[in-house]
């Protein structure tokens, strides 16, 4: 295969002018949302630098890492999107990982070019850490299943054309064994959508109550009662990139940075705190953090092959936590009095606040660091697992709340 | 002073619960924070009754005379139940400050309105860049004849809009003296500051040849700001305990109810666990205000380190308990509906309001001789 590729430089020089041609530098705010969002992404998608990894049916290339990651560098050096899909894209990977090809031809092309939107259907009310507490159920009918429960914490559920749900399809046997995966289409009658207000005064999530809502039978993922294994890969996915990035600042404020400079830094300069002995000692440790996670991640990542996980990815949101965390608080402490304030006008001091609410984020959503270091201890070291009283137990007589 | 008996004690702060349970729900605390203006008039009315705004004023100026001991005790409360309302600002820093100033007058004036609760005063004490250890003063007095005028501003001001009388340390020729101000006076505005505890009134106060009335001695100015600060860090230390016992109490009650992998969270020893050590902390935290206002009490000359101690290990117990008691609640503490956030807020602007927590720990070491 290697033998038939081109070899690295070509492959950046092709990108770069390809780049060069199409790209746009004023649509770099549009990744998530905008007018020229689609039709760019389309247009990578058709060059076949979506996903460079990914088989040719894919609209890949076949590229190996190194190759791949020339074009990542290539997109970021211009700040350009839709490259890297075969590693970000969690909808497609799970797809790829789970569906049937038919499902996969259906959804796959609008998905990669950003037709589709998506959102997740896990956590509900009674079942965030013990996911597989879930009692959303579904229930066939004919052609069709059908949907009744609630869900949480679902983000871009107005906008979802699907919604990638786990429910219970089967109340009599253990809980991890009575669970399905679907694709719900979400525009339809039994879809209700309330927005949740979150600690950071914004309103990025919803409850999703779903009434007698229908997914016809090709959008099952494996089969019926794999619900359990299908999500705790789309899980890993999720959580490694919790691990990679996480959002900063809401202000827009900017420091004055030298080339090159950390942030932090600049802020203790600009507060007149670069001298503090204290201050200097956490910020070298926090810096030192951020930058071994990237490394583990790295290293991680290169061992990692398409469509599987690997429970190592764990250790970089769990990393990624404690790296928010004392950012805020670092952040929070140079600004002593001031940090009693918050809105644009105070943009520093909104910045510490909103980080030090915000790191909840990655400490609780998508797993907390409590339940990441169960799966560390257990999947990674191998320690033996905690005695789980409800495992055996069929699902029907496990005590929720 | 008379100390109040244990007995006394404790009726006055069963009173106070019960005052609290009715008038200081969480329902109650959201729709002040709606309106930023932290407290219930009526309120603040039925406290006073109960005399908890006389308990620093001696009395033979209308007070109980209790003492910063039973003050500690009350502000414990109030921590619990996010009280906004002006006890700090008022009834401890105002009456403090007037009473190291040595102005008969001004005593005789103010401060049998202040322990009825009639009055509502506030001190004017750091730049609106948020000092308060003295070493900028935001305001200057310059002499006009017989009266004075100030000008400059003020930042992070406990109840500046709710305040009928505003006492303001300010420089002059002679070093800092203090001044009585009324709000309604020339030159004088207030402007609402954005605080990131909603339950926090915060205002920056600009004046500008705003006539004042002198109190104390010009040059002992700062004298008598550092009595209040100190009497003040004794309070907030209190607050601080206070509501770390409560956020901690909240987050062990949920961690019996909430079920998950079918059993109680509070089962899982990673809960259990940070559990235990925050109740180390929130123990530290009550002893440590305890121990401040029992040594400041009886002019101990340790008290000062005691002080310190307690400015930081009160805040970064509260800090602490509400900010793990987010992490202990999970996603539901993410919410704006659940009240995990209200504590947070709290105790992270109590951290910050008198002085921060580094800036105490430094002192603390200085005073112990480090
Ligand atoms: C900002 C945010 C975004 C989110 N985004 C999504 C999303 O996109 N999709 C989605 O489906 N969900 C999402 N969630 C939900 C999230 O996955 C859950 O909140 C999380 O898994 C915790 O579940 P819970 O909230 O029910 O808390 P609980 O499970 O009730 O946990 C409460 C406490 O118990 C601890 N605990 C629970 N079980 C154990 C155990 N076995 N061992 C030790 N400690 C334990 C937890 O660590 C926590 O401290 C999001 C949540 C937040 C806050």
């Amino acid at each position: 295969m290697t033998e038939q590729l081109p070899d690295v430089e070509t492959v950046r020089q092709e990108v770069r002018a390809w780049l060069e041609e199409n790209w746009n530098p004023a649509w770099k705010g549009e990744a998530q949302e905008g007018p020229n969002r689609v039709a760019w992404l389309t247009q990578v998608v058709d060059a076949g630098w979506a996903a460079p990894q990914w088989p040719k049916e894919w609209f890949g290339r076949e590229f190996d890492d190194a190759r791949n990651r020339v074009v990542r560098e290539e997109f970021a050096r211009v700040h350009a999107f839709g490259t890297g899909q075969d590693r970000t894209n969690l909808w497609i990977n799970t797809l790829l990982a789970f569906a049937t090809e038919d499902l996969k031809k259906q959804l796959i092309p609008g998905l990669m070019r950003g037709e589709v939107e998506m959102c997740l259907l896990y956590s509900e009310p009674g079942a965030g850490s013990d996911l597989a507490g879930v009692r959303t159920k579904a229930e066939r009918d004919g052609d069709e299943w059908v949907v009744n429960g609630q869900k949480v914490w679902t983000s871009g559920a107005t906008r979802a054309d699907y919604g990638m749900l786990i429910a219970r399809t089967n109340w009599d046997v253990p809980k991890h064994r009575g669970l399905s995966f679907f694709f719900l289409p979400m525009k339809q009658p039994g879809i209700e959508i309330r927005p949740l207000r979150q600690i950071t005064n914004e309103s990025h999530f919803n409850e999703v109550f779903i009434t007698d809502a229908r997914a016809p039978a090709a959008n099952l993922l494996s089969n019926e009662g794999d619900g359990w294994k299908v999500l705790v890969t789309a899980l890993a996915y999720e959580r490694s990139y919790m691990g990679e990035a996480a959002r900063g600042p809401r202000s827009g404020n900017r420091v004055k940075m030298a080339e090159g400079e950390d942030e932090l830094i600049a802020l203790a300069r600009e507060a007149g705190k670069l001298s503090d002995t204290s201050i200097r000692q956490r910020i070298a440790q926090v810096i030192a953090w951020r930058k071994l996670n990237d490394l583990n991640t790295a290293r991680a990542k290169a061992d990692l092959e398409v469509g599987t996980s690997a429970s190592i990815m764990s250790l970089g949101k769990l990393a990624m936590s404690r790296i928010l965390h004392e950012t805020a608080r670092l952040r929070t402490d140079l600004l002593d009095a001031e940090s009693l304030l918050e809105g644009s006008e105070n943009p520093r001091a909104e910045d510490a606040n909103f980080l030090a609410l915000n790191a909840y984020f990655t400490s609780i959503g998508g797993g907390t660091d409590q339940v990441q270091r169960n799966i560390i201890g257990e999947r990674v070291l191998g320690l033996p697992k905690e005695p789980e009283i409800d495992k055996a137990v069929p699902f029907r007589d496990v005590k929720g709340g | 002073m008379a100390r109040l008996s244990g007995e006394e004690l404790s009726t006055l702060q069963d009173a106070f619960t019960r005052l609290l349970a009715d008038k200081c729900t969480e329902e109650q605390v959201r729709s002040w924070m709606e309106d930023r203006k932290g407290y219930d008039p009526t309120l603040w009315k039925a406290m006073s009754e109960m005399g908890l705004t006389s308990l620093l004023v001696e009395e033979r100026h209308g007070g109980a005379g209790a003492g910063i001991i039973a003050v500690e005790r009350v502000m414990e409360q109030a921590g619990s139940a996010l009280l906004g309302a002006p006890l700090l600002a008022s009834a401890v820093m105002s009456v403090a400050a007037l009473q190291a100033s040595g102005d008969e007058d001004a005593q005789s004036r103010l401060l049998p309105q202040l322990a009825s609760g009639s009055l509502v005063a506030t001190l004017l004490i750091t730049s609106p860049e948020g000092d308060w250890t003295g070493k900028t003063l935001g305001i200057s007095a310059e002499r006009r004849g017989d009266d004075w005028v100030l000008s400059g501003a003020s930042g992070f001001v406990l109840h500046g809009r709710g305040a009928d009388c505003w006492i303001a340390v300010a420089n002059t020729d002679s070093g800092p003296a203090l001044f009585e101000i009324e709000p309604s006076s020339h030159g004088a505005t207030c402007l609402a500051l954005p605080s990131f505890d909603h339950t926090l009134v915060l205002d920056k106060i600009t004046l500008t040849d705003t006539p004042a009335r002198q109190i104390g001695d010009v040059g002992s100015g700062w004298q008598s700001i550092q009595h209040a600060l100190d009497l003040g860090l004794v309070a907030l230390a209190g607050e601080q305990a206070g509501g770390a016992q409560r956020i901690l109490d909240i987050t062990v009650d949920y961690a019996n109810i909430r079920h998950q992998f079918g059993r109680p969270i509070g089962s899982f020893q990673a809960v259990k666990h940070m559990a235990a050590d925050l109740i180390v902390e929130v123990e530290s935290a009550i002893s440590a205000a305890r121990q401040a206002a029992e040594k400041t009490d009886d002019g101990a000359d340790d008290a000062p380190a005691w002080r310190y101690l307690a400015g930081f290990s009160c805040a970064d117990a509260f800090v602490r308990s509400a900010a793990d008691a987010v992490q202990m609640h999970g996603g539901i503490a993410f919410t704006w509906e659940h009240v995990a956030h209200l504590y947070l807020r709290r105790s992270r602007a109590d951290q910050q309001l008198l002085g921060s927590s580094n800036y105490f720990r430094e002192q603390y070491l200085c005073a112990l001789g480090g």
